[in-house]
């Protein structure tokens, strides 16, 4: 074994680890007395890559696309990059020429699948899945992507049997999990995408993604709670006016409702594995969900009062500010729920968007079987 | 051959991503060398001898001559200022220090300055502004003009006695720790207990971790030094420790410790070995470190970052690798089996990540919770990474008062940043000064604990993947601080 092949194994080692970094120090060593080897200039993208630095690693992909013009990977890992820069149109480019260099190669069609439907081009995504399908079907992280692709087409069925052939082919495939409950999210099975988000967490605790997915969907279903409770109360505010009832069964009108929303959440909860419940009861503590709670009910409280306690006459008046104020304290929660709050209890940034869909089964940027080009190709 | 702009471009990031990579630096500052790019290169140097007072390369090539020719002028002007060099030129130019980088690194990072003399001195008389031979603009410090700071950082460094200027200045240093009772190196063993290594460490060269050595003894010690009762009990020795906990935390100090408790010898493989393992033929490598081990009994193995060794197979690929998984696990179960006298220890961030075939009995059965360092732990740990720079009036206690949740490194890198904070403001006064209690409490503030990355995924663990109580001491900690 020459030394450059030598510490260009110990490099890829170093990656496989994970360690990007190290990888990183021992491979800036290397180019700078071999700049001339290709693999260096490709590992040291992979490490930069692994380590978040995208544009340095398309500088050293394009290094050495200039050194072998007729090898595909460093394609591939320039177009890795460049979609985590947000250029899609190139990362495009980049794999469809990685894809032409080897289209034997089912790593350059998961490439074109992945720059594709970053690229809002689902069709050419599902073309390639397929065809990265026929070449590799029992690869699991084939199945994991073309799953995604199905997701994004809105083929829900589709999306569920390739996650389950992931999942078949690698029991810890976290992605896989948590894809499956997204597409659960999106039948608006909150409990089961739940149970699947845990699982996810469960099969790989370092990979944040998971957790924060729980924590989005317990905000999303306090917010619709919240949505909910606000909207019944809008039309229970036009009882009085309308069929003229006393306060007595105005005010125990609020009360079922209130209780009523208390009782759906909790049979919700009770429907949840327990450390999803400890999750809710710990997110239903923080201050800016006790806060949006407490302005909804406190809103419609206020609405209720307001209209029950004013005479008859004044109805008419009362009741126009009194449904204001509902929907004012409904978007005031809302945006409370929304507030950016930093880190959420799991650790990871928190926002009140859509769960996310992490690349892959491992930690961010874990590479799987890096000793051959192309193992990136799914971001695990 | 010179090198190529990308190159050192990649190199600058890589240093970026590594500042305490001191080998890489001087890679770089060997390119920038011969690139003629010298004050990146002194600056580098500096970065160096911070880290490494003393390092004989970076020594080397800042006393090498700046060679004569070339595109050195040109590339030096182009060369980013060094942070040296960006204080403003003082209006006096009789008062002007003259600095080389690499000689205000030197003063500041590793001898202590003393009590008027100033910079310029120390620089020495040679290189004062327009002494003969010395082309640069007289007067305008930190100017980087074509040849004007090289000839300056040759004599300083040729030409000064460092020696007897600290031996000058030892006497007039007031006292370091203002908790002093005569002492100056009170603590500093204690401290020695999170990132420093010595032979014959024992666990009461821990400071702190009272609870850790407690179960420590417990479960690995007591067993081990009382074979008789071991007997009485049916008590087997098969398996090994494996400590985990979040990084910079100790753990393999508490390794040598147990080795040293243990009156064995201690092989620690670490990860740079474990790599350079899976490179060749990775069954053999371990099958011969463990046959190193039956061959020296008694002793301690001990593997750090072995989840980088025993990664869990599922993650693994890499058909080296995961046959040197399989190789380890054969090993263990002959270690275990015939009980020479290898008593296996191993250490890791992620033991969620070890395979957990590792874990199963008679393997790393055992597990120990290695936790960030506690207050007197904290104090000896200031102590000990202040003890060779030139302080004054450092309040220990308020500094580990303030640190509560800080790792030995982040705390080793506290000292750092208040060591460059009272270096770049010494340069920038023209004098010495010593590190005082505000530059490290700006330090604090400074620099954030690292642990938080770890937690958050100890937290996963303990909420999610806790199972068979696995975790269970972890999750006993993190509901004391409040984390779940």
């Amino acid at each position: 074994m020459t030394e450059l092949s030598q510490e260009l194994a110990r490099a890829a080692t170093m990656l496989d680890l994970g360690r990007y970094d190290e990888a990183s120090s021992l491979l800036a060593r290397v180019v700078s007395t071999e700049p001339g080897s290709s693999r260096a200039w490709c590992l040291f993208a992979r490490a930069h890559l692994g380590a978040d630095r995208y544009q340095t690693a398309v500088e050293a992909a394009n290094r050495a696309a200039a050194i072998e013009p007729t090898e595909e990977w460093p394609h591939r890992l320039a177009s890795n990059a460049l979609m985590h820069l947000g250029n899609h149109a190139e990362a495009l480019r980049a794999a469809n020429e990685s894809r032409r260099l080897a289209s034997s190669y089912w790593q350059t069609h998961v490439c074109v699948a992945q720059a594709a439907l970053a690229a809002s081009q689902p069709a050419l995504a599902a073309s390639a899945a397929a065809e990265a399908r026929r070449l590799a079907p029992n690869e699991p992280d084939v199945h994991f992507l073309s799953g995604k692709v199905a997701l994004a087409r809105g083929d829900l069925e589709a999306a569920r049997e390739h996650q389950e052939r992931a999942l078949a082919l690698d029991p810890t495939h976290s992605g896989a999990m948590n894809e499956l409950g997204r597409i659960r999210l999106r039948r608006h099975d909150t409990a089961g995408a739940i149970r699947h988000f845990i699982s996810a967490a469960r099969a790989t605790p370092g990979e944040h993604i998971y957790s924060r997915n729980i924590d989005v969907v317990i905000l999303r279903t306090v917010s619709r709670m919240i949505y909910v409770f606000v909207l019944v109360a809008l039309i229970l505010l036009w009882v009085p006016a309308v069929a003229h009832v006393d306060k007595f069964p105005f005010a125990l009108g609020f009360g079922v409702l209130a209780a009523g929303m208390a009782a759906a959440f909790a049979v919700m909860l009770a429907r949840l594995p327990a450390e999803a419940r400890r999750l809710v009861r710990r997110t239903l503590r923080t201050r800016r969900v006790a806060t949006a709670l407490a302005v909804a009910v406190g809103g419609v409280a206020v609405a209720f009062a307001a209209v029950a306690f004013v005479p008859s006459s004044e109805l008419p008046q009362t009741l126009p500010v009194a449904v204001i104020l509902t929907i004012a304290a409904r978007i005031a929660a809302t945006a409370r729920l929304r507030s950016p709050i930093g880190r959420n209890q799991q650790g990871a940034p928190a926002g009140s968007g859509r769960p996310a869909a992490p690349s892959g089964s491992r930690p961010p940027g874990s590479p799987v079987g890096s000793d051959q080009p192309g193992s990136e190709v799914t971001g695990r | 051959m010179e090198p190529e702009p990308a190159v050192l471009e990649s190199l600058r990031n890589a240093v970026a991503a590594m500042p305490d990579d001191v080998p890489l630096r001087l890679h770089l500052a060997a390119l920038l060398l011969r690139a003629g790019q010298r004050d990146e290169a002194v600056r580098h140097l500096g970065a160096v001898l911070q880290r490494d007072p003393g390092n004989a390369e970076a020594l080397g090539m800042l006393t090498a001559p700046a060679p004569a020719a070339g595109p050195h002028p040109s590339a030096a002007a182009d060369a980013p200022v060094s942070p040296e060099r960006t204080s403003p030129a003082p209006s006096d130019p009789a008062s002007a220090p003259r600095v080389a980088d690499a000689a205000g690194a030197v003063a500041g990072g590793s001898g202590p300055a003393g009590d008027g003399l100033s910079v310029a001195d120390v620089s020495g008389a040679p290189g004062t502004p327009g002494a003969p031979g010395t082309p640069g603009t007289p007067g305008t410090p930190g100017a980087s003009g074509p040849g004007g700071a090289e000839p300056d950082e040759e004599d300083v460094t040729a030409n000064y006695d460092w020696s007897q200027a600290e031996d000058e200045l030892r006497d007039v240093l007031p006292t370091m720790f203002v908790d002093d009772a005569g002492s100056t190196s009170a603590g500093i063993e204690e401290a020695r207990a999170y990132d420093a290594e010595r032979a014959g460490l024992t666990l009461a060269d821990v400071a702190g971790m009272t609870e850790v050595k407690a179960r420590l003894e417990a479960a690995f010690l007591a067993p081990m030094r009382n074979p008789e009762l071991r007997k009485l009990y049916g008590k087997s020795l098969r398996g090994g420790l494996l400590l985990y906990g979040p990084p910079g935390c100790g753990k393999t100090f508490v390794a040598r410790a147990v080795a040293g408790e243990l009156g064995a010898r201690f092989i620690t493989v670490s990860f740079a070995d474990l790599v350079d393992m899976f490179v060749g033929r990775s069954e053999r490598n371990i099958h011969e470190l463990f046959e190193v081990a039956r061959r020296n009994a008694p002793c301690v193995l001990f593997l750090d970052e072995v989840d980088a060794i025993g990664q869990k197979r599922s993650q693994l690929r890499n058909t080296p690798m995961r046959s040197a998984v399989n190789q380890l696990l054969l090993e263990l179960d002959d270690v275990a089996s015939d009980n020479t006298g290898v008593f296996l220890l191993a250490a890791t961030n992620h033991p969620w990540d070890v395979d957990s075939a590792l874990r199963r009995p008679g393997r790393f059965d055992r597990t120990l919770l290695v936790l960030p360092p506690d207050g007197p732990a904290r104090e000896g740990v200031f102590r000990y990474h202040l003890r060779e720079r030139p302080v004054a009036g450092i309040d220990l206690a308020r500094l580990a008062k303030l640190t509560d949740g800080y790792s030995g490194a982040d705390i080793a890198h506290i000292c750092e940043t208040a060591a460059e904070r009272a270096l770049l403001d010494s340069v920038r006064r023209g004098e010495p000064r010593l590190i005082g209690q505000a530059d490290l409490e700006a330090a604090v503030g400074e620099v954030r604990p690292s642990l938080g990355t770890w937690f958050d995924t100890a937290r996963n663990v303990a909420l999610f993947a806790n199972e068979g109580g696995a975790y269970d001491d972890l999750v006993a900690y993190l509901r004391k601080r409040r984390l779940i």
